[in-house]
């Protein structure tokens, strides 16, 4: 799981990179040169889909999702912990019925062949990462909650 | 039962899933689906479900979210900090509580560019307060400083959270931009007259420090110039048009890396590690936001803010009483949720009862953005506070809370000014033509 966390996160983070990039590229071509990239607009979307989704997995692992921990400080160590395997069925069981739901979808799009209106990119492409994100989130939670012990 | 009924349990069961550790995300979403259903069928509810996420996905307008939250990463990297608080301290040397000054001054300037007001308190605990405390300075009072100094991060622009209230509230975030800058250079003046006002009423809080010599200030001031850089491609290319947020994010982003390298205040490692964290966050971040939309879904179609802005029409409740409610909503919500979710949460309620009074979405922006600045230093949950007291174990998290007091005084101040001069906000836009 260690690796899967840091595949996706340089995945990610290479994502985020290149967006970077290529918006400074095209703000610079675009006022030197009058030669703006053709697309940026579609190309940063995507790699914004990319950037966040398949970094959603380690958000999971990492368990940083933001919380309220307000009863941490009014109720035993032992029933936080059985609370966060609580959350954590709860959160798999979303992202579980959050992914079929998707697949639906996605497929209609990959038939229909949808596709953007400047690079003509097939809009299932903008599919992959969420579909990706969300069944790593769904994995990466389940598998929260097959270690959970009673004790830390 | 009637929607709006459905609408008040709704609310009801979000802050019990809340309460119980839930994620914030997960929450939102699994109220949100569960009130679609009841109204409209378990049918449309899932495919809100499905299509939300997706929609999110592929914003370009969230692209900026991801882009500044980079620039702030690099930039706490980047040893800026330290030399903004030098250079803020050589243009306060010689005044009373001018280490104190100096801390506002400088979390300011690297807040509005780091975008977090946690990470800005964090690393000036590091730099100010060691400082200050050598000075003499009261601990409760450095702590509350660099806590309540931290805050400004949110609200000086460009800010991670003003863009998401842009989002959410589908306003224009290059005005949001404009309309916080003078609200926030007012609460930094403020935080400055506080200083001075708690230097006249306990002079042994606030001990005098011998002057810099004049080279060592001007010495010192040439440190900013990394921040200026940063705030002119981030800051000043939205204003002049030149760039649009995304564009600047970008720029402000990949020159501040290029200046942390160039100054050897970063290597390759701790490039990686800034954009891991800013993907992390990022996905964080939005994880909230699919919640939010869906939650959002579910409140507009209970017609709750239409029937509540119906009912102050009816009620006769002047404007004020409304704005006094709803800051009271904010204090109670700021209690207990982080400053993200209380935006995302508030804004589809908020923002029809404020329009509907005679104050616009922009002017809202602002407000609320000001009111998270309350939550973070008002306990239980000051966030800000709690990230001192990380770093200064040795500080009481009540002594932080006491050092805040005179700064949240400013903070009222200002949401008071707001109201009256709703113009402090809705100035600047018009005069710049956004």
């Amino acid at each position: 799981m260690k690796l899967a966390e840091k595949v996706f996160g340089y995945l990610a983070a290479a994502f985020l990179a290149a967006m970077m990039l290529l918006t400074v590229a095209d703000v610079v071509l675009r006022s030197l040169f009058k030669y703006p990239i053709h697309g940026t607009f579609e190309l940063i979307e995507f790699g914004l889909a990319c950037a966040v989704f398949l970094a959603m997995p380690a958000v999971f692992l990492r368990d940083e999702n933001l919380i309220v921990d307000a009863i941490d400080y009014m109720v035993k160590r032992e029933v936080v912990r059985v609370l966060d395997l609580a959350a954590a069925c709860l959160s798999a069981g979303l992202l579980v019925v959050m992914l079929f739901q998707m697949v639906p979808l996605a497929r209609d799009m990959y038939q229909l062949g949808d596709v953007t209106a400047d690079l003509s990119i097939p809009k299932i492409y903008y599919w992959v990462p969420v579909l990706l994100g969300i069944a790593g989130s769904a994995v990466a939670t389940i598998f929260y909650i097959a270690r959970w012990r009673p004790k830390p | 039962m009637s929607n709006l009924a459905i609408g008040a349990w709704g609310v009801i069961a979000l802050l019990v899933i809340l309460w119980l550790r839930v994620p914030i995300a997960v929450a939102l979403a699994i109220v949100g689906i569960a009130g679609y259903a009841a109204i409209d069928g378990w049918h449309k509810a899932l495919s809100v479900l499905a299509s939300v996420p997706f929609e999110l996905a592929s914003a370009y307008s969230l692209s900026v979210v991801p882009l500044f939250i980079l620039m702030g990463a690099v930039a706490s990297r980047g040893r800026m900090a330290k030399e903004t608080f030098d250079a803020c301290n050589g243009l306060f040397s010689g005044i009373r509580g001018a280490l104190a000054n100096a801390t506002i001054g400088a979390c300011a300037l690297f807040g509005a560019i780091c975008g977090s007001s946690i990470a800005t308190a964090a690393t000036f605990s590091r730099v100010a307060i060691p400082e200050m405390r050598r000075h003499g300075y009261e601990a409760s009072f450095s702590a509350g400083a660099v806590a309540s100094a931290g805050t400004l991060a949110v609200l000086i622009p460009p800010s991670v959270l003003t863009a998401i209230y842009a989002l959410a509230a589908e306003q224009s975030l290059a005005r949001l931009y404009a309309a916080c800058f003078i609200p926030g250079v007012v609460l930094a003046a403020l935080y400055v007259l506080a200083v001075w006002a708690v230097a006249w009423l306990r002079p042994a809080w606030v001990p005098s420090v011998p002057a810099m010599r004049l080279l060592e200030r001007l010495r010192a001031a040439t440190g900013i110039w990394k921040l200026g850089v940063l705030f002119f491609f981030a800051l000043f290319g939205i204003y002049l048009g030149w760039f649009s947020p995304t564009e600047a994010a970008a720029l402000a982003a990949f020159v501040a890396i290029i200046i942390a390298f160039a100054t050897r205040a970063m290597d390759w490692r701790a490039l990686v590690e800034a954009l891991l964290e800013s993907v992390h966050t990022t996905a964080a971040v939005f994880f909230i936001v699919i919640g939010a939309f869906i939650f959002s879904r579910f409140i507009v179609l209970t017609e709750f803010p239409a029937e509540l802005a119906r009912w102050v029409a009816h009620a006769k409740l002047s404007p004020l009483m409304v704005l006094i409610a709803v800051m009271a909503l904010y204090l109670i919500l700021g209690t207990f949720l982080d400053e993200v979710s209380m935006i995302l949460i508030t804004v589809p309620v908020a923002l029809p009862l404020v329009t509907h009074i005679g104050y616009d979405g922009i002017w809202l922006g602002v407000f609320v953005t000001v009111m998270c600045t309350i939550g973070l230093i008002s306990p239980p949950t000051g966030m800000t506070v709690f990230a001192i007291q990380a770093q200064h174990p040795e500080i009481p998290v009540a002594r932080i809370y006491l050092g805040t007091l005179p700064f949240l005084v400013a903070d009222f101040v200002l949401v008071a000014l707001l109201v009256a001069f709703p113009g402090m906000a809705l100035w600047l836009p018009s005069a710049l033509k956004m």
